[in-house]
């Protein structure tokens, strides 16, 4: 039975003019993983930031569990919503002028920093490096552990292999699967790269002028008739 | 005559719009500072943040400072040694080095020279932090990028000027005194007491007062520019451009303002 997490409905959004979002809908639900797959500025990452209330949008409405529209929520309910998610950032986004050890503290107090490491594969010596020290690969898995420390209800990971070269991208995308498939987190990954897709998403959304243009189960896709779908795995393989 | 009406209407489209576009400003930074004000006494304080402000702010910034004051207050001696020896009124130089320092050069250069290191330092890192979505992780990170960033560096703004003025009104007296003394041939003591016997509370007071608002201008102008940063590198160095320019230029229509209220005191 899957519970409905997060329901999109007629979402919104443009910059200056430009429609981004126009009218999309798109459910999440509970414990399961979502690849959003798309081009290029096709909105894939205003539409988490959207989610997550990084961004306001201008009509349609979001839902989460009881909260009825996310964007009726007062600063300080805001505030305590979006600390429900966990988020690895386009390139990391650690903070710079900060060690590993603080940007980590900064999801959670007091913990044994030794188990994350571990479970990210980092030795325990890269707590007092500095993060411009490190290799985006590196980095990117700093950040993931950040997000995972917090506990996060929902996790959402903006192309956690974008950038990498195919070893490491590899060694990523197994560390997210182990992650995930072990605490059974609310998942939700952009991402241009079809081996993320199959390796750890249950479902997948396919976002093409603002809204979804196909969605179903991820070992599916290869079944679809939607042919800008087709086009667009033609075009990355 | 129709391409001439187009012409002046497109004309009056780009006069509208740039009207448009300073007043969306000025509202954009009024809301920004009723925000800022809010969270100084709202939420948490971080004081180890503050700290490393007021060494970066202030302490750092002593070598520019005391460099701008000493050569301002010897300049400051040679020059009405020209102009006053010509109807002998050569000592009268002390009072007016101390007052030109105290009351309007120490808090202006300052102020200017401080917009330049630490306002351009502030745009830079807050706009970096802007565009590579370190302000974002903050919030979801469950801390208010108002109380983490912003705050600590206005408050060591308004803090750290003021000691910096107040520092460069001392050594920019010496300076003034170093010329008069070694250059000029003028009697120590006597340059010393007329310094003091002249100088009033409410000199070196106004001066310092400058400092604060001052302080205050430049880091807020650093934090709200770097904070509205878009678009990666290049929107970054528009930031700390726009955040120098603007604070230098309010830096010197408050302190006409500023004087010509303390003038009526
Ligand atoms: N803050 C913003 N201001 C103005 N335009 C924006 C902003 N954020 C995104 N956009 C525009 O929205 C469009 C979608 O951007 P988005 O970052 O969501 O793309 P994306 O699908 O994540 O692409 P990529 O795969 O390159 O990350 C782009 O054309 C971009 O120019
Ligand atoms: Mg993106």
């Amino acid at each position: 039975m899957r519970r409905l997490k997060i329901n999109i409905e007629n979402l919104s959004k443009s910059f200056s003019g430009k429609n981004v979002l126009k009218k999309l809908n798109l459910k999440v639900y509970e414990s399961e993983s979502l690849a959003i797959i798309g081009e290029s500025g096709s909105g894939k990452s205003v539409l988490t930031k959207c989610i997550d209330g990084l961004l306001d949008y201008d009509s349609g409405f979001i839902s989460y569990d009881k909260i009825r529209n996310i964007k009726e929520l007062n600063s300080k309910k805001k505030n305590a919503y979006m600390t429900k998610f966990g988020i690895l950032f386009q390139n990391a986004a650690l903070f710079d002028s900060l060690t590993i050890e603080e940007n980590l503290r900064f999801a959670k107090k007091d913990c044994d920093l030794s188990k994350i490491l571990v479970d990210v594969s980092l030795p325990k010596s890269i707590l007092q490096e500095y993060p411009s020290n490190l290799s985006i690969g590196v980095q990117k898995r700093i950040g993931l552990a950040r997000a995972i420390l917090k506990d996060p209800e929902i996790l959402i990971l903006d192309e956690p292999t974008t950038g990498l070269d195919p070893i490491i991208g590899r060694q990523i995308i197994l560390l997210i699967k182990k992650l995930v498939k072990k605490n059974k987190i609310t998942t939700i990954t952009v991402t241009h790269d079809m081996e993320s897709v199959y390796e750890f998403s249950d479902y997948t959304a396919f976002i093409k002028n603002g809204k979804i243009s196909w969605y179903g189960k991820s070992k599916d896709i290869l079944k679809s008739r939607n042919k800008p779908l087709i086009n667009f795995i033609n075009g990355i393989y | 005559m129709n391409q001439f009406l187009k012409k002046f209407i497109n004309y009056l489209k780009k006069i509208g719009d740039l009207s448009f576009g300073i007043f969306c400003s000025i509202g954009e930074i009024v809301l920004f500072f009723i925000e800022c004000v809010k969270y100084i006494f709202l939420d948490k304080f971080y004081p180890k943040v503050f700290l490393a402000q007021l060494i970066k702010i202030g302490y750092n910034s002593l070598p520019v400072v005391g460099l701008t004051s000493i050569f301002t207050g010897m300049v400051l001696a040679l020059q009405s040694y020209t102009g006053f020896s010509r109807f002998s009124a050569e000592s009268a130089i002390p009072n007016v080095v101390v007052l030109s320092i105290t009351r309007e050069l120490a808090p202006v250069l300052a102020g200017l020279m401080v917009a330049g290191r630490s306002g351009a330092a502030i745009a830079a890192e807050i706009g970096t932090m802007k565009v590579t979505e370190q302000i974002d992780a903050l919030k979801t990170l469950s801390t208010n990028p108002y109380n983490y960033l912003i705050v600590p560096r206005i408050l060591a703004g308004l803090i750290s000027l003021p000691f910096l003025v107040f520092i460069g009104d001392i050594i920019g007296v010496f300076g003034g005194y170093l010329i008069c003394t070694q250059v000029l041939n003028f009697n120590p003591t006597v340059y010393l007491q007329n310094t003091f016997n002249f100088v009033q509370f409410l000199d070196v007071f106004s001066g310092l007062v400058k400092a604060c608002v001052f302080g205050f201008i430049i880091t807020f102008m650093g934090c709200y520019h770097g904070f509205n940063a878009k678009g990666g590198a290049q929107g970054v160095g528009m930031s700390t451009t726009y955040s120098v320019v603007s604070s230098s230029i309010l830096i010197l229509l408050t302190n006409y303002i500023l004087t010509s209220l303390f003038f009526d005191l």
